[in-house]
């Protein structure tokens, strides 16, 4: 286990009905924003499931923190997640409960923060992802435009000042506007706070604007790692086809 | 690779797989399959039991759940049971006729209302309406990540979806039984009043006859009710657990979340009538 990492899988394999991964080894350094990039199907969500603990490994390891994961109790691997924030691809937020009851969920959850303090910090949040916290707190998801349900999902997952932030294809069926949008926001997310991000995406543009490292998953494995820099000047022909006309 | 894309393909719906088989490994995959399914019920049922009494309590998700449990479902409930006494005075009445028994009127709706009709009737109304709801509410949380979404923010969600549901079922139940039981009597008495020409008083001390007949348990409790109220208890659980259960197993996006409501309402009815059998033998041999 490589101690400055704060996430790390170590020769991971997993496998359905088919094999997905196969010797999988990444370590994410702290502060860094890496990027899992691949085609459809490749197992690029199943990894950030595989960090979140929602998935166990059939081999090899994961370390959060330096803690192996792998065979924590559902209870402890709660207290896990605690330390994660993840932005889901549809947002995932709650369709029963507001706006504001979407932020305000983790810290009600976790923290003995009273009702002003909440309301105090939702309002924050809201505003850090440039949605005014008046017009929108009492919407209820289902009211609210595709970009700004993300940029919502993005304030849930901040909500609690995780130190990891997983983002599951941030950009995926936004406009190009909204998409720079949100490439923006999780470059300031990283500048500002210091948080490690791991973001899955296909959307190779937004990957070279947010990028710290991408890695590349081809055919079960890891077909390239590196960064943006090295990718873009990289003679394998299965990235050069990848990045295509960037 | 000729291997893996057989298997991918076969893995994208049962029904295809299962066709694809011999017929002993259809078998034997159905076999496994449903085993797996009843450990994962029972795993879920009493990890949702074990949750009713730790913290925290979700107390304004049970109020909420009460309310779409049982206080909407009150039309119904009540409206099918009016009916149901009414249509069981008229098919008593005329088969009684022939002895001159319509007197016993009262008697016979209560018993069966009591004891049976109110219960089953409750619990197969709730059934398609509630666990339905359930399911496909629980069922679009799954396929919209609702459900990853609560695991991550570090909430277990059988504690925030499936027990409270569990305790509103539990409690509103037997509410919805005991007013069933009511209007059905009383429709009962409107038949008996109006067309078979029976007086209100005597319908209704043939009712406290029935009442009182069959005992009292601990001196105060009429021993019908104990199984009037027990049935409705039972039924509310598996309602709830049902519906939580094929919600939480939905894949396969909105066409999934159909297959788990009509899973739900079949499962469920189908355990309503086949346990309400084994707990009248039961209760009957308990209290006679």
């Amino acid at each position: 286990m490589n101690h400055d990492s704060v996430i790390e899988l170590s020769h991971v394999y997993l496998a359905f009905d088919r094999p997905l991964l196969e010797d999988i080894s990444i370590a994410v350094a702290r502060g860094e924003t890496l990027v899992i990039a691949g085609e459809s199907g490749t197992g690029k969500s199943t990894i950030l499931k595989l960090m979140l603990r929602l998935l166990v490994p059939d081999k090899g390891d994961v370390f959060v923190d330096g803690e192996r994961i792998n065979d924590l109790s559902f209870e402890d691997a709660l207290l896990v997640r605690q330390k994660m924030g993840m932005v889901f691809q549809g947002a995932a937020l709650f369709d029963s409960m507001s706006v504001f009851e979407n932020v305000a969920y983790p810290l009600r959850e976790h923290t003995d923060l009273d009702d002003d303090e909440i309301e105090a910090r939702v309002r924050q949040k809201l505003e850090y992802v440039d949605l005014d916290p008046d017009v929108v707190m009492e919407q209820l998801p289902a009211e609210l435009s595709g970009g700004m349900r993300k940029r919502v999902g993005v304030a849930r997952g901040i909500a609690n000042d995780p130190a990891i932030l997983l983002y599951d294809e941030p950009t995926s069926g936004l406009d190009p506007l909204t998409t720079g949008t949100v490439s923006r926001l999780i470059r300031k997310l990283q500048r500002d706070m210091g948080v490690t991000s791991v973001v899955v995406t296909h959307d190779m543009r937004s990957a070279f604007r947010i990028a710290t490292r991408i890695a590349l998953l081809a055919k079960q494995r890891i077909a390239f790692l590196g960064t943006p820099d090295e990718m873009a000047a990289s003679e394998d022909e299965y990235v050069h086809d990848f990045l295509g006309d960037i | 690779m000729g291997n893996h894309h057989r298997r991918a393909r076969r893995a994208e719906g049962t029904y295809t797989s299962l066709r694809l088989l011999h017929p002993f490994q259809r078998i034997d995959q159905w076999a496994r399959r449903t085993v797996h399914a009843v450990q994962l019920y029972f795993a879920l049922a009493w990890k949702a039991t074990r949750f009713i009494f730790a913290r925290p309590f979700y107390t304004g998700d049970i109020v909420q759940q009460m309310d779409s449990i049982g206080v909407k479902s009150l039309g119904i409930v009540l409206l099918t049971g009016f009916f149901t006494g009414m249509v069981l005075a008229l098919q008593f009445s005329v088969q009684m006729a022939q002895f001159g028994a319509t007197m016993y009127l009262g008697r016979l709706v209560t018993a069966s209302m009591i004891r049976e009709l109110g219960p089953v009737l409750a619990g197969l109304m709730v059934a398609g309406r509630v666990g339905s709801g359930i399911a496909a509410e629980i069922g679009s949380m799954r396929v919209t990540e609702q459900i990853d979404a609560l695991n991550t923010l570090g909430t277990d969600p059988i504690k925030k979806l499936v027990t409270p549901r569990l305790i509103a079922a539990l409690v509103m139940m037997p509410v919805l039984t005991i007013l069933a039981d009511l209007v059905g009597i009383f429709g009962g008495n409107v038949i008996a009043s109006l067309y078979v020409g029976i007086p209100s008083t005597l319908y209704w001390r043939t009712v406290w006859e029935q009442i009182a007949a069959g005992g009292f348990l601990l001196h105060y409790v009429p021993t019908d009710f104990v199984q009037g109220l027990f049935k409705p208890l039972v039924f509310g659980g598996l309602i709830s657990i049902t519906g939580c259960f094929f919600g939480l197993e939905t894949s396969g996006g909105t066409e999934g979340v159909g297959r788990a409501t009509t899973r739900t309402v079949v499962t469920a009815s189908v355990l309503i009538l086949t346990t309400d059998y084994f707990m009248t033998q039961l209760l009957l041999y308990i209290l006679p």
